[in-house]
């Protein structure tokens, strides 16, 4: 590493500017070369976070509790081995005389925690109690539902949705992005995107390549991403089956994801395809039923965005193409 | 040192711990001292201080003895501390030199005393910051923090830093075991800070491991600084251990100036990926030495380094790990980040921070 007389270039902020661009360019190279996926420095993350005290054991209140019963007592019968010969004899004779003082205080502090810890053991069980009488009347989240027929580079929707997330103001979210199909495909016409889907084998296959796929619901992923932080969001097998409320959810966390200017794109199976005698077992077992296209224009139009609809040839499916207002009321809800 | 005359002009410096090698330290102790060349009287009172330089300052609570009309009080804002209740009781014509403290999210999780001490700290600086007559930021984004919490007036002066140690003779000793380990190829990479959540070792940690993966398989990370947070270095080390990293990262803990110089003497690129810096000594440091400088751009960092540094805006291990082997192999690239960090560092020493630095006082004093 050793450097010899160097002539410098004649702008050298201009130079570290173009290192700068040739940095960013060689990481998309790497990636896209697959030497290094997103999945493993995410795993890099899991990893340290598994070290760390509190933020890596995720929530589960029961562990808390025990470590909090574990450090209750605080014992005043303080250490007293030392490197020094005369050291341990000396804070041994400090421990006898302080040990009444000590010992009352700690008693008092042992005492004020386990109250605490008491008290957090009630909360613990009467939280428990109503996640039962949740649990008893919980709507299940909507799964990824895909007809067949409707899916693939070749769907007669595919290319809209791409035209409308060509020049939209940031990234380009596809949800459920299966093993990425859709999300190569508005790369490929210059945006940058990336995919999310709850169905980790079919993403965690396809992550071993260059594209930027997780394995996550997309109401979940909305929630972590920064207020408009997307450009465009493109829906397909995600809202068939949802029930108003989680359909909702999905709403408003898109309305403050997505930035002023953006593009929301759904594509979406007619109810007559949905109840269709061939349609798969997950359409029954669904919480909710698709809406018309005249549902989602009325309802995007309430979020404000700018919506239109396009009937597929077969009549099985269709796609709105939805453009957020640059002052929207996308999200509250009194909206909805 | 010599009891306070009546009726002169005297500008006293409060400081909650003053050590003889960290930057607050120095810089306290360099302050005093152009105070007095520019004829104020100026004595330091410390909560505590380091035996080193128990000659150079007195316990704070002796202060009533030096007290004269007219006295005004610096104080050096680092941490939660007495002094800032004192401060404001005493009602002395305040000004603030804000060194910026780590803030308490930086700590959940990791250090539940520090949590609680970096919210106090936040609380006394509410409390200070609209009494002060002027507040002393090392950086622009010191001096929006100052604002924020209610100070009226401020200006931007360097810290008075003893950059000159880097400079100084190496330790042979650790300068022979660094030249060894380089004997065996790969780039040597260094942090100086101390170990705790805000310096984020980890994702230097991270970075070194992709940068190994994917350039060069030898490279070597230096982690030069002492811990105040336990719970963070388990975590470190194990994260080390997990991704089979124990001869590649090198903690130093805390060291001798000479050992210091050694650790610069042998870089070939200083990493900084800190999520919190409010200033950012040993980046000056670094380019004082001639180490080409990578950071994040986080806090001050910005402001410190300016445009002589590669100043990234993401962690991402592959995004770092290519910012590195840029500046390990790119000739020209290291020559301009050598000559820009030292044109840079140049800027932030020396006596003008100092003349600055009394300047500043003595808009709000007047000129003894």
């Amino acid at each position: 590493m050793s450097e010899t007389e160097t002539t410098l270039p004649e702008d050298p902020q201009a130079y570290v500017a173009q290192v700068m661009a040739e940095i960013a360019e060689e990481v998309r190279l790497r990636r896209a070369s697959g030497d290094l996926p997103p999945k493993l420095e995410r795993e890099l993350d899991e990893l340290f976070l598994a070290h760390s005290p509190v933020a890596g054991r995720g929530g589960d209140l029961a562990d808390a509790l025990r470590r909090v019963d574990a450090s209750t007592f605080i014992d005043p019968v303080v250490p007293v081995e030392s490197e020094r010969a005369a050291g341990a004899f000396v804070k041994k004779g400090m421990r006898s005389a302080l040990l009444w003082y000590v010992g009352w205080v700690t008693h008092q502090m042992s005492q004020s925690a386990s109250a605490v810890s008491r008290a957090l053991h009630i909360v613990d069980d009467r939280l428990t109690e109503l996640q039962r009488q949740v649990d008893a009347q919980r709507v299940p989240p909507a799964g990824v539902v895909e007809l067949p027929g409707q899916y693939g580079a070749e769907a007669w929707w595919v290319e809209p949705a791409v035209a409308a997330t060509a020049k939209v103001p940031g990234r380009v979210l596809h949800a459920a992005c299966g093993d990425g199909w859709l999300v190569r495909r508005i790369e490929a016409a210059g945006a940058d995107a990336y995919g999310v889907d709850p169905r980790a084998h079919l993403v965690e296959t396809a992550a071993l390549g260059a594209l930027d796929l997780r394995a996550e619901g997309v109401t979940e992923h909305l929630r972590a991403v920064a207020p408009a932080g997307l450009g465009a969001v493109v829906l397909s097998g995600v809202t068939e089956g949802m029930a108003g409320g989680e359909r909702g959810q999905l709403l408003d966390a898109i309305g403050t994801r997505l930035a002023p200017g953006g593009t929301l794109v759904v594509h979406s199976a007619t109810r007559e395809a949905w109840e269709a005698a061939d349609a798969p077992p997950e359409t029954d077992l669904a919480p909710g039923r698709p809406l018309r296209p005249e549902a989602w224009c009325r309802l995007l139009g309430e979020l404000g965005y700018a919506a239109e609809a396009q009937r597929g040839p077969a009549g099985t499916d269709y796609l709105v193409v939805a453009v957020r207002a640059a002052l929207s009321t996308a999200g509250t809800p009194a909206a909805r | 040192m010599s009891r306070a005359a009546a009726g002169s002009v005297a500008v006293h410096q409060f400081v909650p711990t003053l050590n003889p090698h960290d930057a607050t330290g120095t810089h306290t102790l360099r302050l005093r001292d152009a105070l007095r060349r520019a004829g104020w009287r100026s004595e330091i009172f410390a909560e505590a201080i380091h035996d080193d330089l128990a000659g150079e300052a007195f316990k704070h609570w002796m202060y009533p003895e030096h007290a004269a009309r007219g006295d005004v009080a610096i104080y050096q804002f680092t941490t939660s501390s007495p002094l800032a209740a004192y401060l404001s009781e005493h009602r002395l014509p305040l000004i603030i030199a804000f060194h910026n403290f780590t803030g308490p999210e930086h700590f959940a999780g990791w250090e539940p005393l520090n949590v609680a001490r970096a919210s106090r700290a936040a609380e006394e600086l509410a409390l200070l910051a609209p009494q002060a007559e002027l507040g002393l930021a090392d950086s622009a984004f010191n001096e929006q923090e100052l604002r924020r919490a209610g100070c009226r007036r401020t200006v931007v002066v360097p810290v008075l830093a003893d950059y000159g140690r880097v400079l100084g003779p190496p330790d042979v000793r650790v300068a022979a075991e660094l030249a060894r380990a380089r004997a065996t190829g790969g780039a040597d990479i260094l942090f100086v800070g101390r170990v705790v959540p805000s310096k984020a070792q980890h994702e230097l940690v991270k970075a070194l491991w992709a940068y190994r993966r994917l350039y060069d398989p030898r490279a070597r990370l230096h982690l030069v600084g002492g811990t105040s947070s336990h719970e963070y270095s388990k975590a470190l080390l194990g994260f080390v251990r997990d991704l089979g990293l124990m001869g590649a990262v090198r903690m130093a803990g805390e060291v001798s100036d000479a050992s210091l110089a050694a650790h610069y003497g042998a870089a070939d690129v200083y990493l900084s990926l800190s999520a919190h810096e409010g200033f950012g000594v040993p980046l000056v440091e670094a380019m004082v030495a001639g180490v080409p400088v990578v950071t994040r751009a986080a806090g001050a960092v910005g402001d410190t380094v300016g445009q002589a540094g590669l100043v990234l805006e993401a962690t991402d291990p592959s995004y770092v790990a290519a910012a590195l082997h840029r500046v390990c192999t790119d000739s020209t690239l290291r020559a301009v980040l050598r000559v820009a960090g030292r044109l840079r560092a140049a800027s932030l020493s020396g006596d003008a921070a100092a003349e600055q630095l009394v300047d500043a006082v003595a808009g709000v004093v007047g000129w003894p």
